[in-house]
């Protein structure tokens, strides 16, 4: 009788141990934002997920976006994978080709109501090959010109949204503006992008004139830099920053967003800085060159793990926080690449901070412009590019050998 | 009657002293082998594969690392030669620095608490702050420093953004910050000598040149040795300072080989080549330290 009672209870126990977590799930999902307004709305979405799977609960795990790639690798090669997470655009080819990351079109194409068509094209390029997709972009931020309105106003000069209004608003204006409002207010004229625009914002610092005048760093593993487009787009910013003296230099600080600079560049989060600036501001296009208009994006996307224990889920989960619904949701912080949601009243209605007709520069960007570069070897380009580009910011640097000198540098490893 | 007096014992006193001290000592031999000991030799296998962390792809490649580093990459030899640039700047700098402020300080007078306390409190200040504050003041034409240079008409460079004086800067600020640690190191050797043999000195006539050229310094031989080699370990394996002031640029003129290391590792995540780095600095290290000790038995 003993023994068949401890059977019954041990029996029992079992069943217990083994049937729970069939029905309960945590997905971990990393992310590199600890904005607490972000956090609750990514929350909402997970909770209306809830709608279909009662039982699963999402975790949300901040990574400071400054280690946010080294420590994704980290759990991954520690057998820690997270479910799934968002993931930087430099980063996307590197993953892709390592084969980490699951193949999200199967869930996609499965969830009901879904229309992956409805993605941007240009969006989604980095994104899939062939019929794979490996990541859902959310947000397509292009890069916009912000700009302190007092400081135009007090210099007597129009403001960079009135100039691109009238189509004056290209390289020669942006140069011309810049050297008048630092000699007009003593402060400078342009920062680039928070200051980082000489150490890990190079990119965002030369890419946009290269750009506008027609160039590219590189494309089709051919190095751009030392075409005659880029060299004479770098040979501008040069000027503007040893001879004008109108862009903050290498070596200084000239914040923008306190007052110290007149113009940056910039993507539309950081206008949450604005409310506690002190100052009228505004934002723009980036000015157009010789290549025509040209706006440049910033993206980030939302992958799965290939090695998660719970792939099915968090695909699943993905497509949830990809649907239309939630794209719009999310876009008064990411601008999305959904062409319905872009095109929307919503969508230009939904940042707080911009007014509707400068939100439409930036759906207006998104659909002209082209995705920052990306490579398998981004890492390896960056550093390699690194000691050759800060030779170029030298008072006497000739910028045509400087820029070879970075194609030689790069043109091994693309 | 004694136990011993019923049955053979087990074991002799003698194991069971032994296995006791095993015993007592495994908790830390545990530890030592599996956090010391074991990553020791993976870094040995490490360096002879090529192991992508990403995708967690290992291949057996031999010596190919060490190949590569010595013979085909023009950037490892521009790191090293960085690498010893920083220690030979660094480490004559620091001591010259730590003795004399130690000389100044090992007797007593009202403040020399304070004194020491200063020269000390930035060993034990964060690095990251330091860097902070250091960069602010570094800075191009606006910097604290330059400022101060200009009042007297000297133009000074911009620090931080060329190759020579960046390496300059990094230099010295790490020699302010580290210098209270051989300071102390000093104070304390000073203090042990006794007071008699410089009376003794004085009796017979001797300048205080003398007396330090042939009474202290001597006597100080072992901790100068001391002090000169976990200095220039130290300067070998600098890599937060340099981390948080240059980012080993401008133009690669501050990239040290911990910091190389570090990037292979942790930026391209190609650990193989980077234990390889790894074992070469080693290796590097460890024959200074050899070089050093032979120097100073020959020295006594």
């Amino acid at each position: 009788m003993k023994a068949a009672k401890g059977i019954l209870a041990a029996s029992t126990f079992a069943l217990m141990l083994g049937s729970s977590p069939a029905w309960t799930a945590e997905l971990r999902f990393t992310v590199w934002t600890g904005n607490e307004a972000h956090l609750a709305m990514l929350n909402g979405i997970a909770e209306s997920f809830k709608e279909k799977h009662p039982d699963v609960t999402v975790r949300y795990e901040t990574i400071p976006a400054g280690d946010y790639t080294q420590k994704l690798t980290f759990q991954l090669a520690g057998g820690n994978p997270p479910d799934a997470g968002w993931m930087m655009e430099d980063a996307a080819s590197t993953f892709a080709n390592a084969g980490v990351l699951e193949d999200l079109a199967p869930a996609l194409n499965a969830a009901e109501g879904y229309d992956l068509a409805d993605f941007s094209e240009p969006a989604m390029g980095l994104w899939t090959a062939d019929d794979k997709v490996w990541g859902v972009p959310f947000s397509t931020s292009p890069f916009v010109i912000f700009y302190n309105k007092d400081m135009f106003d007090s210099a007597g000069l129009e403001d960079p949204l009135a100039l691109a209004e009238k189509g004056k608003w290209d390289m020669d204006k942006f140069q011309e503006v810049a050297k008048a409002l630092t000699e007009a207010n003593g402060k400078w004229g342009f920062e680039f992008k928070d200051g980082q625009g000489y150490d890990t914002r190079i990119m965002h610092a030369l890419m946009p004139p290269i750009r506008a005048y027609g160039g590219d760093v590189w494309s089709n593993g051919e190095c751009g830099f030392d075409k005659p487009e880029a060299v004479a787009a770098v040979q501008q910013l040069h000027d503007m920053v040893f001879t004008d003296k109108s862009i903050v230099p290498p070596g200084e600080n000239g914040d923008y967003f306190s007052g110290n600079a007149a113009m940056t560049i910039n993507q539309i989060s950081r206008a949450s800085l604005m409310p506690d600036a002190g100052f009228n501001w505004g934002i723009a296009p980036l000015p157009t060159g010789p290549g025509g208009e040209a706006p440049v994006i910033g993206q980030a996307a939302i992958v799965v793990f290939a090695a998660g224990r719970q792939k099915e889920l968090a695909a699943e989960f993905v497509a949830h926080m990809t649907n239309e619904a939630n794209v719009a949701e999310m876009a008064q912080f990411f601008p999305p690449a959904r062409n319905s949601v872009l095109s929307s009243e919503a969508f230009t209605a939904s940042n707080k901070l911009i007014p509707a007709e400068q939100m439409e520069i930036v759906g207006d960007a998104i659909a002209k412009g082209s995705v920052l570069p990306s490579h398998e070897r981004s890492p390896q380009l960056l550093a390699a590019m690194k000691p050759r580009v800060d030779a170029l910011w030298r008072a006497d640097a000739n910028v045509e050998e400087a820029l070879k000198a970075v194609c030689a540098a790069i043109q091994p490893q693309l | 009657m004694t136990a011993r007096g019923e049955r053979a014992p087990w074991l002799t006193l003698k194991m069971r002293e032994a296995m006791e001290a095993w015993l007592f000592l495994s908790p830390t031999l545990v530890g030592f082998l599996i956090f010391f000991v074991g990553p020791l030799f993976a870094v040995v296998w490490y360096s002879l594969t090529e192991w992508n962390l990403l995708s967690q792809q290992t291949t057996f490649v031999g010596l190919d690392n060490y190949d590569d580093a010595l013979l085909r990459n023009p950037d490892f030899w521009q790191v090293v030669r960085n690498s010893i640039v920083f220690a030979i700047g660094l480490v004559p700098l620091n001591m010259a620095l730590a003795l004399g402020l130690a000389l100044a300080l090992s007797r007593r007078f009202p403040g020399v608490i304070f004194f020491r306390t200063v020269f000390f409190a930035p060993v034990v200040t964060s690095a990251v702050a330091w860097a902070i504050v250091w960069k602010f003041l570094l800075q191009g034409e606006a910097g604290f420093v330059n400022q101060m240079l200009a009042g007297i008409g000297i133009s000074g460079p911009n620090w931080l953004r060329e190759p020579d004086w960046a390496m300059v800067a990094v230099i010295v600020t790490r020699v302010i910050k580290m210098v209270g640690l051989n300071m102390i190191l000093y104070i304390a050797a000073l203090q042990a000598i006794p007071r008699d043999y410089e009376a003794a000195a004085r009796l017979e006539g001797a300048s205080n040149w003398q007396i330090f050229r042939m009474i202290i310094w001597p006597l100080l031989g072992p901790t100068t040795l001391v002090i000169m080699v976990i200095t220039t370990i130290g300067s070998f394996k600098v890599f937060d300072h340099i981390y948080l002031m240059t980012g080993g640029g401008p133009e690669n003129g501050t990239l040290v080989l911990a910091f190389y290391i570090y990037q292979q590792g942790f930026q391209f995540f190609d650990v193989g080549y980077a234990s390889a780095l790894a074992m070469i600095m080693f290796v590097i290290v460890m024959a200074l330290t050899i070089v050093q000790l032979a120097l100073r038995r020959r020295d006594t």
